[in-house]
């Protein structure tokens, strides 16, 4: 052979500075999501776990704060302080940070429909602490697309959210420049049964449809303009696929790049660069051999950090007892600990991007991006994103995926160690210590909270709060900014519930599809066809059909579960009434009062299941409906609520162990046949 | 579900709390109305002879709104009663709400009451869905009955179906007044405009005027409505109406209150006879509607000498089954 060697540069696997000295990466931010409780009690959670070196906040509100209630508002009284921190006003964020110097935090805030509400908090607390608000910096997630896609925080409707985050992002470039002021999510989307392609299309059309929106409202010049392009960051999802993951992250970085610069014109690649953080995924986490979780997070890992050119900025992940409870302290701990060891005990920091040069990764990669560009240009051509939204396009692209998903793991197509392959296995002792491995809220901590609402309001000075609501009104009617209003809001002990309330009186709330309309399993066969033929029976015995209502009650949510039993149960042929979620349990009672349904399946993950179901039983038995309509429910139950459940006249409990839809539409059915006997 | 035989022993008491429109007595006669079971309709002439008995019994007006999937019937629906109800504490409305069902399973997803707004313990407003048993939408097997109860107890009956072809045809003889719900269209899209379905409504409604192509999808449909119904084109109400932001909703209110308090009301029993030729049909193919029609004298006079529509269906059946 008489060709050349090729070039071998032995210095290809250094990382060199600008000195030309090899030096490691910086560490990504290393995040636990956090809050629950009390301000008071977070605020020592943040505390402790700043000092086991976590690197950033990432705080977690309850829902009536992430849905704009007070904590003493009827709908909120369940949920106080379970999933969440709640914050009624100014006062409360003095105590959440409590001895933290917000100047040096990276505070990122899980908040949305609330959004601006929270950043004039945070402002608010700068002001009152003399800080100065341009030293913040920090994130307030703010992405209503995907709360109507799949999170459900949302208030408004979708022009108005809309408008809403431009406002943010108009406030923050000049006076908070290092605040994101949203986070584009495609995150949630995944933990919705998003594909690689359609988490691309969606958020990357989310991104696009925003840098429209903040064009045509004409209030930055060209060089804001671009740098307001260079604020936009993401937060993504890393699925077990964790090859085809890295791919997608680098599609996502790449086709970022060729939207600012064709579509925006964005010259500066500093401002085009993909910025983004992750949470691992969770869908995916089983409740059965629920120690199996800990190496699924640590794989989902990989697929975000091995890749340099596409490595994660932040990193939070969940705990392997993410199916069976909000996590204790030391399940966050163990997590935290898996990224220091990545971090700082393996060589992964030493090297550049690793798959360079890879035909394969190329080859992946592009076939993302072409799938996603697709998808992108079906979604710009309707309209936009507020188009796909209220048409109910992207909701029912997803509750497809889900439904697709779920037959897959029914039929075996896709193993789920543990769940559906190699079940039997020696119990395990993460479940044996005298907790089951689960969180319990401290009960007496909902009263704390709503004792120091009642002072808030009692020591403010009313006129100037009810100043603050009509300016906020105005400035929301007129088309004005409401950012200020806001501060002046938070300052004047305006509270949550008070802000949301103010401008939904204007705006109006808005109920997303929901996307089941049209959707059936793939799931056929014998025991389907011997399902629908004993329905068919049931209905001829019955005198009409079997009627379900499947019902969300509460601030909650989680739609998965209850989109995939309304469709499981419209698949072997109940007529199904589903309206979506946060409907109060009185109006999911008299739903079923209406339809005279035979069954009402209520789904649940927001650990108040028990308050809720007391709530509709009692609702039912002031109609009389008590023994006519029979009543299941779903969700995060953990196994010492079961009983008391049982207690409450529930006539059977499903949890995510529970995964075989047709199982669970025969144990209905026999629900409804027991009820159809005795009565 | 309870047995024929326990809900026979406490039908006067059913009938009597569903007039104070108590909502699970309400519900379960709706049930029974459109019970399939054998012997349920005996129980349910019953019933309508108690309903009928009362003195001051009224019989409430029909409204029908059908039209495209997606056009907003149901958001309108939901405003517009509650609007209603707002401005006339005696009014009493029951909307009847038909969604097609899955050839496959047999199964419905019933969603129009997602777009409903919630009023705590308000008896005057009661919602029901229904399925319509076929792929394509318009009236389920039941709807007439449930209607012929519904009437009988709530001012007002609202029903709305997604409208496709020969549907129209069922809700224009079961409604006093029928509304065709579109939403703006592109140019091509209004062509079918000139088809069938222009030709059935009374009105008119082109929702979500707040979009931007809707003004010229307003000229659309009045240069069709123009061509295919020339003698009363000017005469068809448009009511241009967004169930988003309200406008034009007023104008819309005042023309369905005037049809409510029109004396009279529906006057159900004419129309009993297309709806039992409908029924025979449904029930026992073409063979039957041809012995109804050649050896029974026709679906009219059948239902006459039956003495009733109940009485007809029994002895129908008896005949021919
Ligand atoms: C996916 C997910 C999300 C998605 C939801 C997407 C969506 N549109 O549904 C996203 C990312 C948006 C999300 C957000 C949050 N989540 Co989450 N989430 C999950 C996760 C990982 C999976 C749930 C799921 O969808 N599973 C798939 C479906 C098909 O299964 P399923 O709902 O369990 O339903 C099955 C059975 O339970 C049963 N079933 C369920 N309901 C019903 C009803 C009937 C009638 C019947 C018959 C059967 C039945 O049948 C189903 C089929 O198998 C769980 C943890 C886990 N692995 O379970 C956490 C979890 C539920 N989430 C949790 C929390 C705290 C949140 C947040 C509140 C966090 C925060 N503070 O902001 C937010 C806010 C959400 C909100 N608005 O309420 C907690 C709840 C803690 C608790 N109960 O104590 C969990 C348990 C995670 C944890 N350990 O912390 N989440
Ligand atoms: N912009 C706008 N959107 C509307 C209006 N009315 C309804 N919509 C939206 O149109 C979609 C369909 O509304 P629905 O009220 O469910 O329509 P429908 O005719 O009842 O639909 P089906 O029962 O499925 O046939 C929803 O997303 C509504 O939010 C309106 O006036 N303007
Ligand atoms: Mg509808």
């Amino acid at each position: 052979m008489t060709q050349a060697e090729p070039h071998h540069n032995t210095d290809a696997h250094l990382i060199s500075d600008e000195q030309g000295n090899a030096v490691r990466d910086r560490p990504w931010i290393i995040r636990t999501y956090s809050g629950h409780s009390s301000p008071k009690a977070s605020n020592e959670l943040y505390r402790s776990n700043l000092a086991k070196g976590q690197t950033g906040l990432s705080i977690a509100f309850d829902l009536p704060t992430q849905c704009g209630y007070d904590s003493d508002d009827p709908i909120a009284r369940p949920e106080i302080g379970k999933v969440g921190v709640p914050i009624n006003s100014l006062d409360d964020m003095h105590i959440l940070f409590d001895e933290i110097p917000i100047e040096q935090m990276n505070t990122s805030m899980t908040i949305n429909g609330t959004a601006m509400w929270l950043l004039a908090l945070y402002v608010g607390l700068a002001r009152e602490r003399g800080v100065d608000i341009a030293d913040l910096n920090g994130t307030t997630q703010n992405d209503l697309i995907k709360e109507y896609l799949a999170r459900g925080t949302y208030i408004f409707p979708p022009e108005q959210s809309l408008r809403i985050i431009a406002e943010m992002y108009e406030f923050c470039l000049e006076e908070i420049p290092a605040w994101n002021a949203s986070n584009i999510c495609s995150y949630h989307l995944q933990e919705a049964a998003a594909t690689p392609a359609q988490e691309l299309a969606f958020a990357l059309a989310n991104a696009i449809s925003l840098l429209d929106l903040l064009k045509e409202r004409g209030q930055f010049d060209d060089e804001q303009f671009e740098r307001s392009v260079g604020r936009i960051s993401f937060f993504v999802n890393a699925g077990i696929r964790f090859v085809e993951e890295m791919c997608k992250m680098r599609a996502f970085g790449e086709l970022w790049d060729e939207y600012t610069k064709d579509r925006f014109g964005v010259k500066n690649e500093k401002y085009r660069r993909f910025r983004y953080g992750v949470q691992v995924n969770s869908l995916g986490l089983t409740e059965s051999q629920p120690e199996n979780n800990a190496w699924r997070i640590l794989i989902e890992t990989l697929g975000v950090t091995l890749s340099r050119d596409a490595r994660a900025r932040a990193v939070q992940l969940p705990a392997w007892n993410e199916a069976l409870s909000l996590p204790r302290p030391w399940d966050q701990q163990w997590s935290l600990r898996l990224q220091q060891i990545l971090a700082y005990e393996t060589d992964l920091l030493e090297y550049p991007d690793i798959f360079e040069g890879s035909v394969v990764v190329r080859s992946k990669v592009d076939d993302l991006k072409a799938q996603a560009r697709e998808e992108i240009d079906r979604i710009l051509g309707m309209g936009g994103v507020i188009a796909a939204i209220d048409s109910g396009y992207m909701k029912s692209a997803l509750v497809r995926s889900m439904s697709e998903r779920m037959s897959a793991i029914n039929t075996g197509e896709q193993i789920v160690v543990g769940l559906n392959r190699w079940t039997e296995g020696i119990p395990s002792p993460l479940v044996g210590g005298e907790d089951g491995g689960i969180f319990k809220v401290d009960e007496s901590s909902a009263r704390d909270t709503i004792a120091s609402l009642n002072a808030t309001r009692a020591a403010r000075d009313p006129e100037r709060a009810a100043a603050a609501i009509a300016v906020l009104q105005e400035a929301a009617r007129s088309g004005a900014s409401m950012m200020e209003p806001s501060i002046e809001c938070a300052l004047a002990r305006v509270t949550t519930g008070e802000w949301a309330g103010a401008l939904r009186e204007v705006f109006g709330e808005y109920r997303p599809a929901t996307g089941v309309d049209g959707q059936k399993l793939s799931l056929d066969g014998e025991r389907v066809d011997a399902l629908r033929s004993r329905i068919d029976l049931l209905a001829q015995k019955l005198g009409h059909r079997p009627r379900i209502v499947v019902g969300k009650p509460g601030l909650d949510g989680h739609s998965n579960g209850a989109e995939v039993i309304a469709v499981s149960a419209r698949h072997v042929g109940f007529d199904v009434i589903y309206s979506g979620i946060r409907l109060s349990p009185d109006e999911i009672v008299q739903s079923a009062v209406e339809e005279d349904a035979d069954v009402i399946g209520a789904s649940v993950l927001s650990g108040s299941h028990v308050e809720l179901t007391q709530q509709m039983m009692d609702k039912l038995g002031e109609y009389g409906a008590g023994s006519r309509i029979a009543v299941v429910v779903g969700g995060i139950i953990p196994p010492d609520d079961f009983d008391v459940l049982f207690g409450l006249g529930v006539k059977r409990v499903f949890t995510p162990s529970d995964y075989e839809l047709i199982d669970i539409m025969e144990s209905i059915t026999e629900v409804i046949e027991a009820n159809q006997d005795t009565e | 579900m309870a047995s024929l035989d326990s809900i026979g022993q406490g039908l006067p008491k059913l009938v009597h709390e569903a007039q104070q429109l108590d909502k699970m007595a309400v519900s379960r006669l709706i049930s029974l109305f459109e019970d399939d079971r054998l012997g349920s309709a005996a129980l349910r002439s019953q019933a309508l002879g108690l309903l009928d008995s009362r003195p001051d019994q009224t019989s409430g007006t029909i409204l029908g709104l059908t039209g495209t999937p997606g056009s907003g019937k149901s958001s309108l629906l939901s405003r517009i009663t509650v609007d209603l109800l707002a401005a006339h504490s005696s009014l009493s409305i029951a909307v009847l709400a038909v969604d097609p069902s899955s050839q496959v399973s047999g199964g419905a997803l019933l969603g129009d009451r997602t777009r409903m707004r919630y009023l705590p313990s308000e008896n005057r407003l009661f919602f029901r869905s229904q399925a319509s048993q076929t792929d394509l939408g318009g009236l389920g097997p039941s709807s007439f009955q449930v209607c012929r109860l519904l009437t009988r107890l709530f001012d007002c009956v609202m029903i709305e179906t997604v409208g496709i072809g020969q549907s129209e045809a069922d809700i224009r003889h079961l409604a006093d007044r029928v509304y065709l719900v579109l939403q703006p269209l592109g140019g091509d899209e209004v062509q079918f405009l000139k088809a069938g379905i222009i030709e059935i409504p009374h009105a008119f409604i082109l929702n979500k005027s707040d979009e931007p192509t809707a003004l010229t999808s307003y000229h659309h449909l009045r240069s069709s409505l123009w061509l295919a119904r020339p003698f009363e084109s000017e005469d068809l109400p448009i009511f241009q109406t967004s169930a988003l932001t309200g406008a034009g909703l007023s104008e819309l209110e005042a023309e369905m209150l005037g049809q409510i308090q029109q004396p009279g009301g529906s006057g159900l029993t004419t129309r009993e006879a297309y709806f039992f030729d409908r029924w025979v049909h449904q029930e026992w193919g073409r063979a039957g509607g041809r012995y109804l029609a050649t050896q029974l004298g026709g679906s009219a006079a059948f239902v006459q000498q039956s003495g009733g529509y109940e009485a007809a269906q029994a002895c129908f059946s008896s005949i021919f089954g």
